[in-house]
């Protein structure tokens, strides 16, 4: 049943904490410039597992960006998150002063694809080091799905509509979309993305039996999708929140609309069957143009899933040229994720964050450590490209079958 | 380690288990004050039981995680380690 004055929803501040800058300005900043952040893998504890390249933060202090109880209480992922959500509330405009007059208008709505993993491994070593009576209670919430929205709601004092979606890669795409329901549906603002800490030794050694893992020890070579030396991807930490809200309520109080979120598909079409996402994704790409009401023509930017792995690149692109036709040879498509890694249901995310970036300065940032592209798309190599993007379509495909298609409108349009 | 648990020891404890700093001092103060005021939640006193118990070897009684007040909460493990002694 469609409302006589349906709500459109706005992006209205963004919250960044990614491999390439810990903060919004610097991971532009270097999105922009094509900068590649891939390296070896330090993090204690992983450096003779067989993973060799990753995209890690290394310059993120969780003691100075969270209360010390966070420290404690949280893993790394809701570090992340809380200082995430943080910036996306300041450049939104919205102090702890206006949540707290109407603190039932805000939800929260995150994405996870694997939880506390760190946090978690560290309190199974006490369980089967000394025993069940030193695992801390903790424990209990710090490495669920859900923490970072548990977590965020309760310390900003949100208690409107919160979620947690899991549901793979794509996840990140679905929570802006979930949130965009809630929207819709009659909330005012949604605190909305994801952010992921996979890379602590217990998470690294469950994706080591993911095929799709890059192993390759050179960082200028471990992540090359949409080439013939594609060889898996390279995984990352971080992510990004987004301040979703009412468009209308959002100019009326002031606040810059960076974009809109207009349309929203996902499909499923299995673990590993990536000629298969072919179908999935140009039918996920279809149903979020349908519901933009947005001809394939008008999408002037694809941010690309770009897995790194033959099949499933050959596949995307297919995707892309199944549902534009001519258009698909001649749409830019970038993949800016190839210089930070890809942080599972963050990834996405930060691509989101990036097509409104874009959007905003008029260029279409690079896709880092790619050349050679040997499929038919126009993919945006070497140098940023200046543009005027007003439509951006951003893709995303887990792991395990999900497909994400999201249609993302130029603030002013 | 006195035999007793003392604010300062319990304020230590608040600052192991939960991450939540509040002075000796302040605890005194707000002694009959809710744990929630200091910021403390359940899970937070349910781990500040567990490490008393591994601290001293023995069983905190059940009541003690359900503690409203450092007061309480005071009052009822050295009640503990008093008869267990």
């Amino acid at each position: 049943m469609s409302e006589p004055y349906p709500r459109r929803v706005a992006v209205t501040g963004i919250g960044v904490v990614a491999p390439n800058g810990n903060g919004t300005d610097a991971f532009w900043k270097s999105t922009e410039a094509g900068l590649s952040v891939l390296g070896r893998v330090t993090r204690e504890g992983c450096e003779h597992l067989p993973l060799r390249v990753a995209g890690e933060i290394r310059d993120f202090e969780a003691a100075t960006a969270v209360e010390e109880r966070y420290l404690v209480q949280t893993d790394r992922f809701t570090h992340f998150a809380l200082a995430a959500a943080d910036r996306a509330l300041d450049d939104a405009g919205l102090g702890r002063a206006d949540t707290d007059e109407a603190p039932f208008s805000v939800g929260v709505v995150t994405a996870a694809g694997s939880g506390g993993g760190e946090f978690g491994q560290r309190e199974l070593q006490q369980l089967w080091g000394k025993g069940s009576r030193f695992v801390g209670p903790y424990q209990s919430i710090a490495w669920f799905y859900a923490a970072s929205t548990g977590q965020i709601s309760i310390r900003r004092g949100f208690k409107g509509p919160c979620g947690v979606v899991a549901s793979d890669e794509a996840g990140g795409l679905d929570a802006l979309a979930h949130a965009a329901r809630a929207v819709r549906r009659g909330t005012d603002v949604l605190v909305a993305g994801s952010t992921e800490a996979p890379l602590a030794p217990y998470s690294v050694v469950c994706q080591l039996g993911y095929p799709e893992l890059s192993t390759e020890e050179d960082p200028t070579r471990a992540y090359r999708p949409f080439t013939s030396a594609a060889c898996g991807f390279v995984p990352a930490e971080g992510g990004a929140m987004l301040v979703v809200e009412d468009e209308g309520s959002a100019r009326e109080r002031g606040a810059e609309v960076r974009a809109r979120i207009a349309g929203h598909a996902a499909t499923f079409t299995g673990a590993g069957r990536w000629e298969r996402s072919r179908e999935g994704l140009a039918h996920a790409i279809r149903g979020a143009l349908a519901e933009a009401r947005c001809a394939p023509e008008e999408i002037d930017v694809v941010f690309a899933d770009a897995l790194g792995v033959p099949e499933a690149d050959r596949a995307e692109a297919l995707a892309i040229a199944d549902v534009f036709g001519a258009h698909g040879r001649r749409v830019p498509v970038t993949a800016p994720k190839t210089g930070i890694g890809r942080g599972y249901g963050a990834a996405p995310v930060l691509d989101v964050a990036a097509a409104v970036l874009a959007m905003r300065h008029g260029v279409i940032p690079p896709t880092p450590n790619v050349f050679d592209v040997c499929h038919d798309l126009d993919l945006v190599t070497g140098a940023a490209r200046a543009a005027e993007p007003r439509t951006a379509l951003v893709l995303s495909r887990g792991l395990m079958g999900s497909n994400s298609a999201l249609v993302l409108r130029h603030g002013a349009a | 380690m006195s035999d007793r648990i003392t604010v300062e020891e319990l304020s230590e404890l608040m600052k192991k288990a939960a991450g939540v700093t509040v002075a000796p001092e302040e605890l005194q103060r707000g002694y009959d004050s809710g744990f929630d005021t200091f910021g403390i939640d359940s899970l937070g006193l349910l781990g500040i039981v567990g490490e008393l118990e591994n601290r001293y070897g023995t069983p905190m009684p059940p009541d003690a995680e359900r503690s409203k007040s450092p007061r309480q909460f005071l009052d009822q493990v050295n009640g503990a380690l008093l008869a267990g002694a």
